[in-house]
This record gives C-alpha cells, sequence and structure tokens, in this order.
C-alpha cells in the first residue's frame, strides 16, 4: 500500500493498483503497487525474485495481470499485445535480454519496424544506412557504425544500440531494467545524461538496477520491493538500510575481513600466458590468497580466466600446479589438476548449469566417476556426498536436491556451480564475476563462503565487473591492460577508484 | 571500375559465395569432362537441356532457402511437388487459356498446402522437420489419389511457353525467380525473414509478426513446389506421383552447397540456385565422365560434404580476417 | 540441427525427472508424462482397431504388429541417441540396406561364415556412424547435412559394388541359423521380441544407470555447460552416432534374417518411421529428454495405425493420408514446444 493517500489522488505517469500475477504455482506479484510521477526519474529496487521484473512486464504490457489496474498517463491498460500500441501509449521498454537481431545490421535492428522504403515497397538501402546514422547521432553515439552486424559488436555496444532504440521512439514512459550492466562509466553517463533529458521533457523513466551507488545518483525517488509486494517508496535510501527493506534481514557489514587469512605456498603459477586477448600474464595464486583481477572491460580477463580452465586454446605459456608443471589442453585436464572455475558471462546466465536438471545431477556432473563402478553410478554415495555440500553452502534453503535449477535464484544459482566444484576437491577456483545478477543479501554470503573457502586454504581468482567487490575482497588485485599485468596492487585495496585510476594507466614500455 | 570492383568484392564476401564457388567450379570440370569423352564443346542443345531440367529443383531450392533461413526445415516438398505433378499432368491439357487458367489454379493449391504447414508450425508450434514430415505424407497420398499411376499429359502451348526444347524459354523464368528474390529480400517482410531467423524471440518483443512471417515464408515454399511441379511436367511431358520424393533431398542439399545456414538468420537464396544448377551438374558430369551410374549418389553424397566443408573453411577464414574469431 | 538451450526458460511448476530416475513431488515429471501419453496413444489405436475388426487385438495379430514394430524400435533406438543431443540421423536408410547386404553376400548364406559377416555387417554401421559422429562433432557439419552426404555415399557405394544387387553372390541367402532364429518363437513369444527386450534393457541401462548416460542427457540440454563441466562432448557425439550406425546395421541384419534376402530401398521407408517414433515417444527433437519405453510405445502405435489401415483394406493413398493425419494429431496434442513463460 502507498504510504501517503494524497498519492492516489495525484496525477502518475505510471500507476499499477493491486495487481497480482502468477505463474503457474508461483505468485510473482501480490497486490503490488507502484506509482511514478511524470518527470521523474524513478527506481525500482528489489532482490532477484521480488517481483520488479514481472511488474516491469505488466506495466509496459508485454504481459497481463491476474487483477489489479495499470494505468499510462490516465489510460488504463491492459495486455498489449501488439507493439505498435504500446509505442502509440508512448510506453518504451528496454529489457535485461537485449531485443536485437544478430545477424541484422545496427541500421536494420533501429528500423526494422519502419524501414524507409520507395514507392513500389521496397526498402531503400542507401536510406536506411542514413537515417540509422542521423538517429544515432542524435543521442550522441557517434562511435557504432550502423552498417556493422550486430552480433559483431560488443556487448557495451549492443546495450547502447538497445537503449538507442528505445530512447528514438521519445516515450512519455521509459522503463529500463537492468540498463547499466553491460555498460562502462563513460556510457552509463551518456544515459544519465538522456534520462534527464527525458524527465525535464515531463516524461517518466522508471529503471531497476542492483547498484546502489547508479540508483542514488540518479533517482529522484526509490521504490523497494519485496516478495510481490511494494514495501517503501521514499526520495532517499541508504544501502544498508535498502538491504534489510529487501530483505528483510538486518545488514551485517559488506565484506569478511581477509586480512586475517594467512597465506600458504604457491597453489598455481601462471608463467607467460599467451591467447585470445592474452599477451603474456604471469603470476603466483598461492594458497589461502584471494587474487583479484582488474582493469577495464575486454582487457583479457575473460580469456585469462578461461585459458587457465582449459576452455579456451592457449598460444603459449605454462601452468604450474601446486609446484608442477600440467598440461591443460580442455576443462577435464584442468579438473584433474585441481582446478574449478564458477564462470558467469555478460549475458548473466551462469554458463554451466543445466537448467532443467536437478540440484543433484548438476552438482555431481563432474565428478561421476568418482562415485561410480564399471561406469554405473552409485546413487547412495552420490547422495550422501551432495547432501553433505547442499547442507554445507545452504543451497535452497531446504528444498530437495531433485528439484530442477532452474527454479533457484541467481544467487542459489551461483552456489550450487560451486558447490559442483568443491565435490571435485578443487584447490584453484576461478570465480568470474559469481556476483553478476545477485541479490545484496546472496551477494553477502557468497563473500563470506569465498572467505571461508580461502581461510580453508584454496587459492581463489577472483573476477567481478563491479570494481569495489574486487577492491574489498582481495589480498591482491593485479590490474590487467592489452593483455597484460600493468599494475599489481597490495590490498586489500578498499578503494575501487585506486583500481580504476590503474587501469587507465598506460602501459609501461616492455 | 570501383564499383565494379566493390560488386565483385560484395559477390564474393556474400552469403551466397559458397554458392557461386561451387558453381564454377563444377562448370568448369563439366567442360573438362564433356570435352575430353565427346572431343567438343557442349552444345547449345546440352545447356538447354541442363536449363530445363534444372528448373525444378532451382524453384524448390528458393522455396527451402527462404524456410531455413527463418531456422526451419521443409521436408513436406516432395509431396507437394507431387501433388502439383499429379494434378498438372491430369488437368493441363487443351488449348487456348483454360491450360493456363488450370496453372494458375496448381499454384495457388501449392500456396495453400504451404500455408497449411506455416499455419501449423507457426500457430500450433509444432516443429517444423515433424510438421513437414506429417504433411508429407498426407500430400503424397493425395498426389497418389490424382494420379495412381504414372501418365498424364501436358499442353504444348504450355510446353512451348515454360520448357520450350528449342527456344531457352526457361531462361525468362530462371531469371525472373532471381529478380523474385532480390525484390523479396529488399521488402520490409524479407527483412522480417530474417529477423525471426537470428533471434524469434527477439524479434517477437521488437514487433515482427513472427508467426505471420513464418506462414508466408512455408506457403512461399508451397508455391515454389507447386512451380516446381509445373515445370517438371513441362520438362518430363508426362507425370509421376512419385516425382517428388527426390526434391526433399536435394533441395537441402542445394540450399547447404548454397551457404545457407541452417542455425537461421543468414544466407541467400541465389546461392541455392547456384547449389542447384550445380547438383544437376554433376549428374552430367558423372554421366559424361563414364562412371557407372549407380555410383550417382556416392558423389552427390561426396559432393555435398566437401562443400560444406569447403564453406566451414571459408567461413572460419573470413571470421579470422575480420577478427572476431 | 542445433539448438540453444540456455534461452529457454525453465518452467517453475514442473520437477524434472532427472536422469537418475526420480519423481518427485506429486507432478510427474514431463518426460513420464509423455511416455504415458505414447502408452496411452498405442493402446488407444489398438482398441480402436479392435472395435473396427475383432480380430485386431488378438495374440497372434498383436505378435505381427510387435515384431513390425520391433524393426521401427531398433532404427528408432539409434535415431533417439543422437536426438538426445539434438542430432538427426539421416543415413539410416542405407546403413541398413548396406549391412543387410554385407551380411548375405559375405555369408554367402554358409552357416560357418555367419558370426565373420554378423561383424562385418555390424562394423560397416559403426565405421559409417563414427564418420557420422567425427564429422558432426569435429569438423562442425550440420548433421541434417553430414548424415544426408553419407546416406548418399552409402547408397552409392551399395548400389555400385553389388552392381545393382546383380553381383555373382548377390542372390545369396541369410544363413540358416540366423534365418531360423528369426522365425523361433520361444514360449510362443518370437525371438525377435526378445531382441527387442534386449535392445530396450541396453538402451534404458546406458542411458538411466550410467556415467555415460548422465553425460549424454547434460550434452543434451547445454554442450555448452557440459563442455565446461569436463564432458567431452566430441567423445559423446561421436559415441552415440556410432551407435545409431550400429542399431541402423542390427535392423538391417532382422530384416534380412526375417526375409531371406535383401532388396533395393529395403531401408527407406525406416528414416522416416524412425523419426516418427522417436517423437511420437515423447522425446524432445531439441535434445535433453526422453526415454526409451516412449519409442518402443512410438513404434507400436506407428505399426498398429499401419496395420489398421491395411486390415480395412484401406488403398495406398488413403493410408498415407490417414497416417499423417494421426502423426499430425498426435503432434498437435503433445508434439509441442512449450512456449516460454
Amino acid at each position: 500500500m502507498l504510504s501517503s493517500s494524497s498519492l492516489d489522488d495525484e496525477f502518475m505517469a505510471v500507476r499499477a493498483t493491486g495487481v497480482d500475477r502468477a505463474f503457474g504455482g508461483v505468485q510473482a506479484l501480490r497486490g503490488a503497487s507502484f506509482a511514478a510521477r511524470p518527470g521523474e526519474i524513478h527506481a525500482l529496487a528489489g532482490e532477484n525474485g521480488a517481483g520488479k521484473s514481472t511488474l516491469i512486464k505488466v506495466l509496459c504490457g508485454v504481459i497481463s495481470a491476474d487483477s489489479g489496474t495499470v494505468e499510462i498517463f490516465g489510460q488504463t491498460v491492459r495486455r498489449v499485445v501488439e507493439p505498435g500500441a504500446r509505442r502509440r501509449l508512448g510506453v518504451a521498454t528496454a529489457f535485461q535480454e537485449l531485443s536485437l537481431i544478430p545477424d541484422l545490421t545496427v541500421a536494420e535492428n533501429l528500423l526494422l519496424h519502419e524501414p524507409p522504403r520507395n514507392r513500389l515497397g521496397l526498402v531503400r538501402r542507401s536510406q536506411l544506412a542514413a537515417t540509422a546514422d542521423t538517429i544515432l547521432r542524435r543521442y550522441g553515439v557517434d562511435y557504432i557504425d550502423s552498417f556493422a552486424i550486430t552480433a559483431d559488436l560488443s556487448v557495451a555496444h549492443r546495450q547502447v544500440v538497445e537503449l538507442v532504440r528505445v530512447l528514438a521512439t521519445e516515450p512519455r514512459v521509459l522503463i529500463l531494467d537492468e540498463p547499466t550492466a553491460a555498460l562502462p562509466d563513460r556510457q552509463v553517463e551518456w544515459l544519465s545524461t538522456h534520462m534527464r533529458r527525458l524527465r525535464s521533457q515531463g516524461s517518466c523513466v522508471v529503471f531497476t538496477s542492483h547498484r546502489w551507488r547508479e540508483i542514488e545518483a540518479f533517482a529522484d525517488r526509490v521504490t523497494v520491493f519485496r516478495n510481490g509486494t511494494h514495501v517503501t517508496t521514499r526520495d532517499r535510501i541508504s544501502e544498508s538500510e535498502a538491504v534489510t527493506l529487501m530483505s528483510g534481514r538486518t545488514f551485517e557489514g559488506a565484506y569478511p575481513d581477509v586480512t586475517t587469512i594467512g597465506r600458504g605456498d604457491s597453489a598455481l603459477r601462471v608463467s607467460d600466458l599467451r591467447g585470445g586477448r592474452l599477451a603474456g600474464v604471469s603470476f603466483d595464486l598461492r594458497r589461502g590468497e584471494i587474487l583479484g583481477v582488474g582493469g577495464l572491460a575486454g582487457q583479457g580477463q575473460r580469456d585469462l580466466f578461461l585459458t587457465i580452465f582449459g576452455a579456451r586454446r592457449p598460444s603459449g605459456g605454462q601452468l604450474s600446479v601446486a609446484g608442477e608443471p600440467v598440461v591443460v589442453r580442455r576443462p577435464r585436464d584442468a579438473i584433474n589438476a585441481g582446478i574449478g572455475i564458477s564462470y558467469v558471462p555478460e549475458d548473466r546466465k551462469a554458463e554451466g548449469l543445466f537448467l532443467p536438471l536437478s540440484i543433484r545431477d548438476n552438482i555431481a556432473l563432474a565428478t561421476l566417476s568418482r562415485r561410480s563402478r564399471f561406469g554405473f553410478v552409485d546413487r547412495g554415495q552420490e547422495r550422501q556426498a551432495v547432501a553433505t555440500i547442499v547442507g554445507r553452502l545452504r543451497i535452497g534453503a531446504g528444498r530437495s536436491p531433485a528439484q530442477a535449477v532452474g527454479n533457484l535464484s541467481g544467487g542459489n544459482q551461483q552456489k550450487v556451480l560451486m558447490a559442483r566444484w568443491l565435490l571435485t576437491d578443487a584447490h584453484v577456483l576461478l570465480l568470474y564475476d559469481v556476483t553478476r545478477g545477485v541479490d545484496a543479501a546472496t551477494k553477502h554470503d557468497i563473500f563470506e563462503l569465498i572467505a571461508e573457502l580461502a581461510a580453508q586454504g584454496k587459492a581463489i581468482l577472483f573476477y567481478s565487473s563491479e570494481t569495489e567487490e574486487i577492491a574489498n575482497l582481495c589480498h591482491r588485485v593485479l590490474v590487467l591492460r592489452e593483455g597484460r599485468i600493468s599494475v599489481e596492487l597490495d590490498g586489500p585495496v578498499r578503494d575501487a577508484e585506486r583500481i580504476v585510476a590503474a587501469s587507465l594507466k598506460e602501459m609501461p614500455d616492455a | 571500375m570501383r564499383d565494379a570492383m566493390g560488386w565483385l568484392r560484395r559477390l564474393l564476401d556474400g552469403p551466397a559465395s559458397l554458392g557461386y564457388a561451387v558453381l564454377v567450379a563444377t562448370t568448369v570440370v563439366y567442360f573438362a569432362v564433356y570435352t575430353s569423352n565427346l572431343g567438343h564443346l557442349p552444345t547449345s542443345f546440352d545447356f538447354l537441356s541442363i536449363l530445363n531440367t534444372t528448373l525444378p529443383l532451382v524453384f524448390v531450392a528458393i522455396g527451402q532457402s527462404l524456410v531455413v533461413i527463418t531456422g526451419g526445415i521443409d521436408l513436406s516438398v516432395g509431396g507437394i511437388v507431387a501433388c502439383c505433378v499429379a494434378i498438372t499432368a491430369t488437368t493441363v491439357d487443351g488449348t487456348g487459356v483454360m491450360p493456363f487458367a488450370w496453372l494458375l489454379l496448381v499454384l495457388v493449391l501449392g500456396t495453400l498446402a504451404g500455408a497449411v504447414n506455416g499455419i501449423i508450425i507457426a500457430r500450433a508450434r509444432v516443429a517444423p522437420i515433424l510438421a513437414t514430415l506429417a504433411t508429407l505424407s498426407i500430400f503424397s497420398g493425395i498426389a497418389l489419389w490424382v494420379l495412381p499411376v504414372p501418365g498424364g499429359y501436358i499442353s504444348p502451348s504450355v510446353r512451348m511457353v515454360l520448357t520450350n526444347p528449342t527456344i531457352p524459354t526457361g531462361l525468362i523464368w530462371l531469371g525472373l525467380a532471381v529478380v523474385g528474390w532480390l525484390v523479396l529480400r529488399r521488402t520490409r517482410f524479407g527483412m522480417r525473414v530474417y529477423a525471426v531467423g537470428s533471434d524469434e524471440a527477439s524479434a517477437i518483443a521488437v514487433g515482427v509478426p513472427a508467426a505471420r512471417v513464418k506462414v508466408g515464408v512455408y506457403a512461399l515454399s508451397g508455391l515454389c513446389s507447386a512451380l516446381a511441379g509445373i515445370f517438371y511436367v513441362s520438362t518430363t511431358t508426362a507425370g509421376d506421383a512419385n516425382a517428388g520424393a527426390p526434391f526433399i533431398l536435394t533441395s537441402i542439399a542445394s540450399v547447404v552447397v548454397g551457404g545457407v545456414s541452417f542455425a537461421g538468420g543468414r544466407g541467400s537464396a541465389l546461392g541455392a540456385m547456384a547449389g542447384a544448377v550445380a547438383l544437376t551438374l554433376v549428374i552430367d558430369v558423372i554421366f559424361f565422365a563414364g562412371i557407372d551410374p549407380l555410383y550417382q549418389s556416392l558423389f552427390q553424397g561426396l559432393f555435398l560434404v566437401i562443400a560444406v566443408l569447403l564453406g566451414t573453411g571459408a567461413a572460419l577464414v573470413a571470421r579470422a580476417r575480420r577478427g572476431t574469431l | 540441427m542445433n539448438a540453444s538451450h540456455d534461452r529457454r526458460a525453465p518452467d517453475t511448476t514442473e520437477l524434472v525427472l532427472a536422469p537418475t530416475g526420480t519423481m518427485v513431488g506429486s507432478q510427474a515429471s514431463p518426460t513420464a508424462r509423455r511416455v504415458l501419453y505414447a502408452w496411452a496413444a498405442a493402446i488407444a489405436v489398438i482398441v480402436i482397431g479392435a472395435t473396427f475388426n475383432r480380430d485386431f487385438a488378438t495374440w497372434s495379430s498383436l505378435r505381427v504388429m510387435l515384431v513390425v514394430a520391433s524393426f521401427i524400435g531398433f532404427v528408432a533406438a539409434g535415431q533417439m541417441l543422437v536426438v538426445l543431443v539434438g542430432g538427426i540421423d539421416l543415413s539410416i536408410p542405407w546403413v541398413l540396406n548396406g549391412a543387410a547386404i554385407v551380411l548375405t553376400t559375405t555369408s554367402l548364406g554358409q552357416t560357418g561364415r555367419m558370426p565373420l559377416a554378423i561383424a562385418l555387417a555390424l562394423g560397416l554401421g559403426a565405421l559409417i556412424g563414427f564418420t557420422n559422429g567425427m564429422g558432426v562433432a569435429w569438423l562442425g557439419v550440420p548433421a541434417v547435412v553430414m548424415t544426408l552426404g553419407m546416406n548418399g555415399v552409402m547408397q552409392g557405394l551399395t548400389l555400385g559394388l553389388s552392381k545393382g544387387l546383380t553381383c555373382r553372390s548377390c542372390a545369396s541367402y541369410a544363413p540358416q541359423p540366423l534365418r531360423e532364429l528369426f522365425v523361433a518363437k520361444p514360449f510362443g513369444i518370437p525371438a525377435q521380441l526378445f531382441l527387442w527386450v534386449g535392445v530396450a534393457l541396453f538402451i534404458t541401462v546406458l542411458l538411466s544407470l550410467t556415467t555415460f548416460g548422465r553425460r549424454v542427457y547434460a550434452t543434451g540440454v547445454s554442450q555448452r555447460a557440459a563442455f565446461l563441466s569436463g564432458i567431452s562432448v566430441r567423445g559423446v557425439t561421436v559415441a552415440l552416432y556410432t551407435l545409431s550406425g550400429v542399431f541402423a546395421a542390427v535392423a538391417g541384419i532382422a530384416l534380412v534374417a526375417y526375409g531371406g534376402q535383401p532388396s533395393l530401398g529395403l531401408g527407406d521407408p525406416y528414416l522416416f518411421e524412425s523419426i516418427a517414433a522417436v517423437v511420437v515417444g515423447g522425446v524432445s527433437i531439441l535434445g535433453g529428454r526422453g526415454h526409451y519405453a516412449g519409442v518402443v510405445a512410438g513404434s507400436l502405435t506407428l505399426v498398429a495405425v499401419i496395420t489398421f489401415l491395411q486390415t480395412q483394406r484401406v488403398p495406398e493413398y488413403g493410408r498415407s493420408i490417414i497416417y499423417g493425419l494421426v502423426i499430425l494429431v498426435i503432434l498437435l496434442t503433445y508434439g509441442r514446444d512449450k512456449s516460454n513463460a
């Protein structure tokens, strides 16, 4: 329920009242209310599973509400199937999953709905490109070629194209679901400029984000959702208070103290590793150490992780595990050498999870041969091993391990992935962006887990798209630039700005 | 000159380049084998016969390309071709306008049959390979019902227009097919076909009526199969209800050889057309090389696999050059 | 035929039948449900047939149908294996035919040469299957293309080397013991069916009880995730295509043992039958889901429909039309792709 009754009378750009929506047996929204004013930037916050995405879909008319009403600038909206109709209402939405056609050019994607045509109805190719260029430039984007095939662009550029596509409709209501997840700082700035512009024109901008810094910086008001209902709407909410509101738990402090964790012998030594974007990386990862990998996006972090794990072919260099040289040409070699990886790529879904398969199957999959005789699986052993690790990592809050992983929240899914590698007795854990798309409370759990694993003597290589996490969680940070280590920072660094500054520093001449 | 270079580069780098390359290579081999065995270059009669023989497959290849570009497959082409062959061979006789009216009817029927496929696939959401497998059986049965034994007749006036044995009227139809594709490619519908094939979910999200596009694509495939049926009867001057079956695999082969990707969203029917001509030529190559015709399918099979390997290899090279590997 | 599974949103109401074979909760898993539907379809067709013709559902009639269904069951076993990882095997017709001819021309009808002949026939199936698998897994050739090409290759080689089945040894029969085996009826049950039970057990044990089976389902759900879990996706793929080739050869051997002599085009009907049986049996054409119990039901359903139409003396064109319609109806009721929520 909205906290102030006077808001019931105020004219809202977007208003949802008493909205219920269920998917199968899961109640995603219960009596949800939401109201955002015209000429306002409104943030929508909440954990995964709080109903944000569902609310957004109901607001923009992609799905219908089971009950309740939705109004856009006073006009009641039911399910609006035809995007053309939505356009006429003035609602534009950019979802987390980009709606760009990979094999089409940027120009075709921007103008797919209404391409410039001649009298015969044929698309005018040259005009297509020119019109697209005009649009891009109008929104301050001059670095993307409208002839480029969309699939060839980086994720950040694709996100920009998607945002331009949406902005170009000059909507009265702009809804953005995690718009900054893939954007570097400069583009986040660019987006905020346009959000402010729309605000000054009297439009309403609603966005969701997990990054509290952005919410504080951009939003005029914040709404918190939990369990499918509206909790509160305020002008300012501190991050710690927000976590409490979102999870119902009190915030215990952001990061575990890693300074108390002692470091031992070398667990993984990387010498002059090359391949893909890697141009020669060398470092030593010790037992009990959490080593961060920082740098601007795309400087080789991804290739580093994948190459060490054998998912990418190296073109040079060597690896030693616990002092012994190992040859890793494919993931099976890495697993045998005691390396495990938990990898969440840019499109957010954890690569490595089998969503329709059970928790048990997902966890047991990398160690099948250990619990088998003549190729037959020993189910009893498996059940036991899985139950132990599920309990230890507190996965799924009491759900049966026979349940499908697809039903779990993002945070629990991450835990399942980590459980798989823990079962392999991996000494070296490569954690790539494991907190992407995870709500604050579960992030906290994962940080604690990482610290615990380090205390047990595991060696952890850590990357996160949120520099702040690297700054606070790691003993040391290696900054990559152009595929090489440019700077090494002793940690915990604490101040993310230092890493960012180091990322921008030019490479010293080799 | 620069325009020509640009045009040439687009030709070589484009999605149909594999098809063109294969066609050129096959043509060269054809010439070589022909002249070395017969002592002279192929005559105009040979070319005409190749043209008329290949036209049916060219049409089916266009339809199959459209379907494959949307990420589907059409196994029922065998049935629709057979149906149209059967109906054509039993109705298109006489003189004057009537035969042509019947032809039109056959085209409409083929299109409707294809639309049925499209509706099942798009509205009822049955996987294309399965839906068209079922309709293949249905349409083949209808063909057998219409024409239980091979036979039938084609009106000479129709034959003169379509696949004239002395004048290459077939070239006109081939040209129209090419133009038809180029026009289609440049319509909004054409853009939508590629969009649906590349990423259907996103296409729907941005307002592309994916279901309608799919129905349209399968309907066009049906139309192409109908054209193939008509031209088949015109060339062979008789009908056979079993004539459709070979087209299933040869149309898929043409599409593959032409560089159209089964993942959808990429490729050009021009490549498939080139592939179709190449496949027809291969049969002649085998014949003139004196290879036992029993081994024909061996070479067709090898041809298919090698063409695809070359295509995959070329694609990898292209991506490496572009730096996106 | 590659399918990306990571884009499929999970259906939050379904509890998946894990390959471990457990059914959790009050809701049966989708795979179990599909198997049930497949059997319901089979029984429904038999019941309908019995209402039109009292002799339709007698033991002797069912026995014949089961035997005919077993041939489909053999090829469908192989087809199911490759479909589980999102592939397809279009080379079944001529691997079957080739194996059948190899059996008779190698054995020359002599019992002494039987083991060699069987080994060669099965080896041929394995070889072609292996080649298919290598092409699909290592060279990245789409399954449709690779298996289609190999089918052509086998057709050409078989026709050419046997000179259109007119070679001197081509008039041979299958070895006598083999033929007797396939005509025998221990306990009144055709020996053929015991072979089918063996195949069914093999497939079920392989997929449900072994580590290999787990890897197969994992690969079918997501190749990328399987790769990152240390599964040799290539190895699994090659193994499955090889097995498919072997099963096609088994079908060829069985057919020629049953009929005595091979013919050209022996395998042609079995391609589309194998795909239909697999789909009617509830195996997802996208991969990652399915159980052989459903495929058995699927094979039986198809044969029941064909037999029913034959006993009703429906002419060939009518059979073709009705058969297609029946498959269509079955597809419409449960063969659809679920739309993402």
